[in-house]
């Protein structure tokens, strides 16, 4: 199990982050949240052991992490970088080498990523001469080659199409089902919410909200009635705040207690309903109230606040 | 949980570690095409020097074709070719019965020279050469000097005995070196190579940093070794695939000088094994300096301002070997060449020129090794604390500082 317990960094006057906690358990799959500039990669870094903190600790399965330890963590990092000139399969078993595994573990253990990846048929290629996908691919083999312990990812999913990120993300699940502990940073909040099971969301270096995606969803204050029109309806209800992109689809953010009855009985003396749904907020509405870039007060959102 | 059954070694330390990254550094540069493009132009431009000095050469002495004239032409013939092979000059010599055959040999350009006793004239086709004449008198000289003995009636031994006497070796007081330009030019050869050796190699180390630098390969790779052993190998296998260049260059060198003509003075050869000591530690010594200086900056274009202290220094040292080290048994040289930064230049200078007492060449090993011991501790703090802050370039002043904060 991964323990960060409360890491600080002085920047100047800035402080991120600042007193941040968290932990990751084996099989768990934890998104760090947050705007840039929050925080989250020094963090990653600091559990790398990549920079000095000012105050806090970092522990795996109790003991403070050292050179062997994060031999067996996989990272990969926010700018991703790789020998231009190496090929594939030369780059991948260094790295595992590096890791201190044999040179038949780490050859092994190259060639089934690449496998797993559909890369085997580039294995004799340069690095450069790889789509950037493809090169996004390698990156992802380096954090994974081995069985880490722990996977820290810093925005692994940046730049790639869907399926990719559909790819990668069934094969990290399968690396956590194996038992391995997973944090992954990311921008992309519907992908979170479908793959972690948890999540930690910093903001100006400070944790403001933490739990499992579904209980933070459903312990808020707020609820969302959707609601679609045939056609562009001007709408301003009272019962709650609005939100519309084009005039036709809603989104109003009520009070939990509120009858959504009532609510869409109001749309429907509107206009021409043709479609509508409750629901808690989802997961980025969450996020930016947390976050403060949102009108609703922090307050209404439930989870644990600190 | 269970992860399976891992053939984990027990632990990689740091001497494997800095295998490891000194394996990947040879081996990439040895797969690179440039590598090989490189050391053949070296290897190409040394032996092109030889091959052009050779034809050059052929304007210096040479092989003296020459003919004699008369009774005693074959006697001269075989003193001419004695004469000539005690003073280093080559001689072919042929006999002819009379004044003119020998006279249309040489318009005809078979010889170069006519000796005709009879007329007490030595006939150059083109240029008198004062060498030549001398060998001629000289071998006149012992040809009468051996038709006087044998009239006199010496016995033939006898006569070999007269003219042959043992050959007198030189010697100097200076001790068994002596010949002080020899000495110089071969410090200055010494310095030469080091120089532009270090300048090169450690060129080479300067952007292999940049590189993991400016790509950030360097984040994943301190997420698996500690910075100064990222440092030693980096340092290490460099310096090994520097070594294949250099020691193609140093027998590219040797091929060229048989090829020239020139005949190697002993005292090149004496000096190598020292040579190379000195390039070894110097090269440990500049190129960790050389790397530090990479870790600062985050792109190739930036890399030489970053390193112009350090090619200043060594600039240095280069400009004291043709000053203090032209003064070789001065103070100031003595006390300059064991200060780590200047020794690898000016202390083979001074050990050619036998300037150099033994407790001086240990004083400036010991402190040039510790010294690269402290560049690599220093460099290592360095570099974990720069290497993962990109952008705008670091300065010296801020490197330090960070160093000393922390780590």
């Amino acid at each position: 199990m991964l323990q960060v317990d409360g890491l600080t960094k002085r920047y100047g006057e800035l402080l991120a982050p600042d007193d941040v906690s968290l932990t990751v358990r084996r099989g768990e799959i934890v998104g760090f949240l947050g705007p840039n500039g929050a925080g989250k990669t020094t963090t990653m870094r600091a559990i790398m052991q990549l920079v000095a903190m000012d105050r806090g600790t970092v522990t795996w399965d109790g003991r403070p992490v050292d050179l062997a330890t994060r031999r067996r963590f996989g990272y990969m990092p926010a700018e991703r970088g790789m020998y231009a000139r190496m090929r594939v399969r030369d780059h991948l078993v260094y790295y595992g080498r590096l890791s201190g595994r044999s040179a038949s573990t780490a050859a092994a253990s190259t060639d089934r990523w690449l496998e797993r990846l559909g890369l085997t048929g580039r294995a004799d290629d340069e690095i450069q001469t790889l789509s950037s996908g493809n090169q996004q691919r390698v990156q992802f083999a380096l954090a994974m080659l081995d069985e880490p312990d722990l996977l820290v990812l810093d925005e692994p999913f940046a730049g790639l199409d869907p399926i990719a990120v559909d790819t990668l993300s069934d094969l990290l699940r399968e690396e956590v089902a194996r038992g391995t502990a997973l944090l992954l940073s990311s921008h992309q909040l519907d992908l979170v919410a479908e793959v972690c099971s948890g999540v930690v969301i910093v903001d100006d270096g400070r944790v403001v909200l933490r739990g499992e995606v579904s209980e933070l969803r459903s312990a808020s204050t707020s609820r969302v009635v959707a609601v679609e029109f045939a056609t562009v309806t001007p709408w301003d209800t009272a019962h709650g705040r609005v939100e519309s992109d084009d005039g036709r689809r809603y989104r109003v953010h009520v009070a939990v207690d509120t009858d959504p009855e009532v609510v869409i009985a109001e749309a429907r003396a509107r206009g021409d309903v043709i479609g509508y749904g409750f629901s808690p907020p989802d997961l980025s509405e969450i996020f930016l109230a947390a976050v403060g870039r949102d009108h609703m007060e922090p307050a209404v959102v439930g989870g644990e606040v600190r | 949980m269970s992860t399976g059954q891992r053939t984990d070694e027990p632990g990689l330390g740091t001497l494997a570690t800095v295998r490891l990254v000194a394996a990947r550094e040879v081996r990439e540069r040895l797969r690179a095409k440039s590598f090989y493009i490189l050391s053949g132009l070296l290897v190409l431009v040394i032996l092109g020097i030889g091959i052009g000095s050779r034809f050059v050469g052929d304007d210096g002495p040479g092989t003296v074709h020459a003919a004699t004239v008369g009774p005693e032409a074959d006697r001269m013939a075989d003193a001419i070719s004695a004469t000539a092979e005690a003073l280093d000059r080559e001689a072919e010599v042929r006999s002819y019965d009379g004044s003119a055959e020998a006279r249309s040999a040489l318009e005809a350009g078979d010889v170069d020279v006519v000796l005709d006793p009879g007329d007490l004239v030595v006939l150059f086709a083109d240029e008198i050469d004062d060498q030549v004449l001398a060998i001629f008198q000289q071998a006149w000289a012992s040809v009468s000097i051996e038709s006087g003995l044998t009239d006199a009636g010496l016995a033939p031994d006898q006569i070999e005995s007269v003219l042959s006497p043992p050959r007198l070796e030189g010697e100097s007081l200076d001790g068994d070196g002596g010949d002080t330009g020899l000495a110089v030019l071969t410090g200055t050869l010494a310095a030469i190579l080091l120089f532009v050796s270090l300048q090169t190699f450690g060129g080479y180390v300067l952007s292999g940093v940049v590189e993991e630098k400016s790509t950030a390969v360097v984040e994943l790779l301190l997420a698996r070794v500690r910075a100064d052993q990222l440092l030693a190998g980096k340092v290490l296998g460099i310096g090994v695939a520097a070594m294949v260049q250099f020691v193609a260059a140093v027998a590219a060198s040797l091929v060229s000088l048989a090829l020239s003509g020139v005949e190697v003075p002993s005292a090149i050869w004496s000096a190598i094994p020292m040579t190379l000591v000195w390039f070894l530690t110097g090269y440990a010594f500049y190129s960790m300096l050389f790397a530090m200086a990479g870790s600062l900056v985050s792109r190739q274009e930036d890399a030489q301002a970053a390193s112009a202290p350090i090619l200043t220094a060594l600039i240095g040292a280069y400009v004291l070997v043709f000053t203090v080290g032209y003064i070789p048994d001065s103070t100031a040289s003595s006390i300059l060449s064991m200060i780590p930064p200047v020794a690898p230049l000016l202390m083979p200078m001074r050990m050619a020129a036998g300037a150099a007492a033994i407790w001086e060449v240990a004083v400036a090993l010991v402190l040039l090794v510790a010294s690269i011991w402290g560049v690599w501790k220093l460099t290592g703090r360095i570099y974990a604390q720069v290497l993962l802050r990109r952008g705008s370039r670091i300065t010296w002043r801020g490197a330090f500082a960070a160093a000393a904060g922390r780590g």
